[in-house]
């Protein structure tokens, strides 16, 4: 790359307590880009993405985001510098209504009620079922709507760079289909950059142009979408044989 | 009987808003918050203050109580709460046991342990109907309760902060993605729950005699009546509150005064074996479900 990327990680390592889970890793994300984050389940995926937002603090090692340092940050000041997650489980406020949570995704911001109101409408219309249970209580919603109201959520914060996290996770392989449109949607409507990880190699190519590779914390291999589908070791290493 | 009823729903709406400020910090904190006990008196003692030295009316210190309790509520939960809120339940108890101990005997220091009360000009007055009395200062203080509690209400519902409260309530990791900074909700929630128990306080100088530890019944009160109304929920402290107002006026003329304290353990009890979510519980609040 050329130019200073939107994201770029340098050397980053993440511990939970004496355990260390990330060992110097190396990624970027440009402008516009979607790229995945792949590997089997312990490899430090959902770490990596919580280290970005801010919900865990780095043992070592650099974030970049738009040219500044912002390693160490706190999650409330991550949003507001543009790092949206959405995370692993949904996380949704089960006791409060869909319009609630999509508006809670805008709380961090400062562009007034007008924009805000602009992206609602567009995030009911790129998910017409929410618009239809907007004073439903989320916690109430099925699994694949639930997605869709937690994605929405994280359009709310008008991100700078979205990061996904196991969209496709106890979900039906035909609303697994939705969302990798939907997402692909947004990303061509908004030119969003995404930042996605997932178990399932072939959802996650089918949305990302690129994609990283990590192996128990260490990044193994990295490339365009349609090299790592074609290779025999991602594949092996993937499904951690 | 009907004065039975009128006395025990009057009593209903101070028992409200005196549960509804512990309610909301154990719902949002999962903080069982000892010191409201304290909260409560050091209200009623800057309304008694205010009206001795001054001669300011009882009614008219509420929002001097309140204030002062905010400030009070704030610092506590910023400086000493934010730090050990997430080890847990236990430890927070001890540390507002602590604090409740420390208020309590620093009012019995500088004011003594003395029964002390407010006898404005209009104290005697009420109003008459159909055989029953009303007295006026016991109808302000019925209407003002409640008012106080739908006001709060309505800013749970109608604001950003009210909605970042409500938010943190129901999931704080979530809350944080979103941007909100959850220390400071958390200190701001525990500052609005001294200021709902000084509003209380300073309107049990006007209705009750006080004294240091004139808050300990109330804090008794405020623990039944938020497990009776629902964790967190405000219509459930209304309720809750008028239930256990008009249960302890039916015991004093059924089974004697001395019993109002084992009813509302009955009530307490009760509400557990049948319905323990509280009877206007929330669903997906307070981790009822």
């Amino acid at each position: 790359m050329v130019s200073e990327p939107l994201l770029r990680v340098e050397g980053l390592e993440v511990a939970y307590g004496e355990v260390q889970v990330l060992w110097g890793l190396d990624l970027a994300v440009a402008e516009q880009e979607v790229v995945a984050l792949v590997g089997s389940n312990g490899a430090g995926k959902t770490t990596t993405l919580k280290a970005l937002a801010g919900a865990l603090r780095p043992r070592a090692g650099r974030i970049v985001f738009e040219g500044r340092d912002i390693t160490g940050r706190p999650a409330a000041d991550a949003v507001r510098t543009g790092i949206v997650l959405v995370p692993e489980g949904r996380q949704l406020f089960a006791g409060m209504s869909v319009h609630e949570n999509l508006m809670m995704g805008a709380y961090a911001r400062q562009d007034g009620m007008g924009a805000i109101r602009q992206d609602l409408d567009w995030v009911y219309e790129l998910f017409r079922e929410l618009a239809k249970k907007r004073g439903q209580l989320a916690g109430t919603l099925s699994g694949g709507e639930q997605q869709m109201c937690a994605i929405g959520r994280g359009l709310m914060a008008k991100p700078r760079l979205l990061l996904l996290d196991e969209l496709s996770l106890g979900l039906a392989p035909v609303i697994v289909d939705r969302l990798v449109e939907i997402v692909t949607r947004i990303h061509r409507e908004r030119g969003l950059a995404i930042l996605l990880v997932e178990q399932d190699l072939n959802v996650a190519l089918a949305m990302a142009g690129r994609g990283y590779v990590l192996e128990t914390g260490r990044l193994v291999r990295s490339g365009a979408a349609e090299e790592l589908l074609a290779d025999e070791a991602v594949r092996a290493a993937y499904l951690g044989m | 009987m009907s004065q039975i009823l009128v006395n025990g729903l009057l009593t209903g709406g101070l028992y409200a808003l005196v549960a509804v400020g512990f309610s909301l910090v154990w719902g949002v904190m999962n903080v069982v918050n000892i010191a409201h006990a304290s909260y409560i008196m050091l209200g009623a003692y800057i309304t008694y203050w205010l009206f001795h030295l001054y001669g300011l009316d009882p009614f008219l210190s509420i929002p001097v109580s309140m204030a002062a309790l905010f400030l009070l509520g704030y610092a506590v939960g910023s400086l000493v709460l934010n730090r050990v809120v997430r080890f847990g339940l236990v430890m927070t108890l001890v540390l507002t046991f602590g604090i409740d101990m420390i208020l309590q005997n620093g009012a019995l220091l500088l004011w003594s342990a003395d029964y002390r009360s407010i006898t404005p000009a209009y104290a005697g007055q009420g109003l008459a109907a159909g055989g029953v009395m009303i007295p006026y200062v016991r109808l302000a203080v019925f209407v003002l309760a409640v008012l106080f509690v739908a006001l709060f209400s309505l800013f749970l519902s109608r604001t950003r902060m009210g909605n970042a409260i409500k938010a943190t309530a129901l999931n704080p990791f979530a809350a944080e993605l979103n941007g909100v900074r959850i220390q400071r909700v958390y200190a701001l929630t525990y500052a609005i729950g001294a200021a709902l128990a000084a509003a209380a306080g300073s309107m049990v100088s006007v209705v009750y005699t006080i004294h240091p530890q004139v808050g300990n019944v109330f804090l008794t009160r405020a623990f039944v009546i938020t497990v009776l109304g629902g964790l967190g929920s405000i219509p459930g402290a209304l309720l809750g509150g008028v239930i256990l107002g008009l249960a302890e006026s039916l015991a004093t003329v059924t089974v004697g005064i001395g019993w109002s304290e084992a009813i509302s353990f009955t009530l307490l009890v009760a509400i557990l074996i049948v319905r323990p979510q509280g009877l206007l519980g929330k669903r997906f609040f307070g981790g009822v479900g």
